[in-house]
């Protein structure tokens, strides 16, 4: 009787510590998907992040190049310049500078072309100063080049619906947290 | 005869036991230095893949910026073949602009220095005029992007830059969740 006891205890055994052994395989395995997922999520997010800022702002980006370059082929004053501004981004309208006899369309703090023109023309009905005959448009945003600080004085007299802007110096290195949103800044119409 | 098959099942009941044992305590460093490195290399593998799209994306981004650069400077009057060829040149091997543009677009995106420090060791994109034959110009602005101009008798005939005005970011650079995990 007491072999058949024993006997019986140690099979049970036998069987308990089988199953720690292939337990014991789950536990590294289980800890091993926990560090790898846990791991490879945070890369994940971290990457989707980047590339997701980077597309967005680029997005911008490229309606500013498009927008300058469109204007270089077929704005001559500055309401051409406003309709294109509108066809690219509806929602952010550029400013003029009669003093300065430029134009400033700012899509973000980063992302801006400065339109220069020839002349001054006034409405002899409204008296309304728009600007006309363009020179040259500033990109040296969109190159990454650094901008001298720059002072426009923005006169009231603005032409239709435009609003007097006390032009800011233009940052030597693009306003971070600039998620680049597609009519997110500038002044809204 | 019971009693003595009882015992000898319980001697081989008491020999598996010790034998299960060792077996566990061999296993358990095996198992775990096998996890760690599975976890290793495969979290590694992902890395790569990631930072390889991240690296993608950087140069893309180069060709992108230089494309547009070229592509404005054409439009603003430089539209003989001479001059697009010096161009082309000049925006290539102007490595400090093309730099200076790339980290002005990503300071933009507000990626920090440190990340744009890593990214940038992969370089700058190696190719830019990718086809110049019988006039046909074209120049990459991208993965997947190509700029086209066309030049008749050294004067710019066509400039066709519609795939860069169009181009989908979002669609060209994006990662993929990593595979699950297995252990071998």
């Amino acid at each position: 009787m007491n072999s058949k006891n024993i006997a019986i205890v140690l099979s049970i055994l036998v069987v308990a510590v089988a199953a720690l052994v292939l337990m014991q395989k789950g536990n590294y395995v289980g800890q091993a998907t926990e560090h790898y997922n846990t791991t490879t999520k945070a890369n994940y997010d971290a990457a989707t992040e980047i590339l997701s800022r980077v597309n967005n702002s680029a997005d911008v980006n490229k309606l500013v190049w498009a927008l300058a370059s469109e204007a270089k082929q077929t704005v001559k004053t500055s309401q051409d310049m406003a309709k294109l501004e509108a066809k690219y981004f509806p929602t952010t309208k550029g400013a003029n500078s009669i003093a300065n006899k430029t134009r400033r369309f700012e899509a973000t703090s980063a992302y801006f072309i400065i339109s220069s023109f020839d002349k001054v023309d006034v409405d002899k009905k409204t008296e309304l100063k728009t600007l006309s005959g363009l020179n040259s448009i500033d990109v040296s945003a969109l190159y990454g080049e650094f901008v001298a600080a720059q002072e426009e004085e923005v006169e009231g007299e603005e032409e239709e619906g435009d609003e007097a802007v006390e032009e800011a110096p233009a940052p030597a290195k693009p306003a971070k947290a600039d998620k680049g949103k597609k009519g997110k800044k500038g002044k809204k119409r | 005869m019971n009693k003595q098959k009882f015992k000898i099942l319980a001697i081989v009941d008491g020999v598996l036991i010790v034998a299960l044992v060792v077996v566990m305590f061999v296993f358990k460093g095996q198992l775990n230095e096998q996890a760690q490195t599975t976890v290793k290399e495969q979290v590694g593998a992902y890395k790569a893949a990631v930072n390889t799209t991240l690296q993608e994306q950087w140069k893309s981004m180069d060709q992108y910026g230089m494309a547009w650069k070229l592509v404005y400077a054409t439009i603003a009057g430089a539209n003989t073949e001479t001059a697009f060829d010096a161009n082309v040149k000049k925006i290539f091997e102007d490595t400090g602009a093309r730099v200076k543009q790339l980290s002005y677009m990503y300071t933009a995106a507000s990626i920090p220095d440190k990340v744009q420090s890593d990214i940038s060791a992969v370089g700058l994109a190696e190719q830019f005029l990718l086809k110049d034959e019988g006039g046909v110009k074209e120049v990459a602005c991208g993965k997947n992007c190509v700029v086209k101009f066309t030049f008749v008798k050294g004067k710019l005939k066509e400039s066709d830059y519609k795939a860069l005005v169009e181009y989908n970011f979002a669609e060209n650079f994006t990662v993929a969740k990593a595979a699950p995990y297995h252990f071998e």
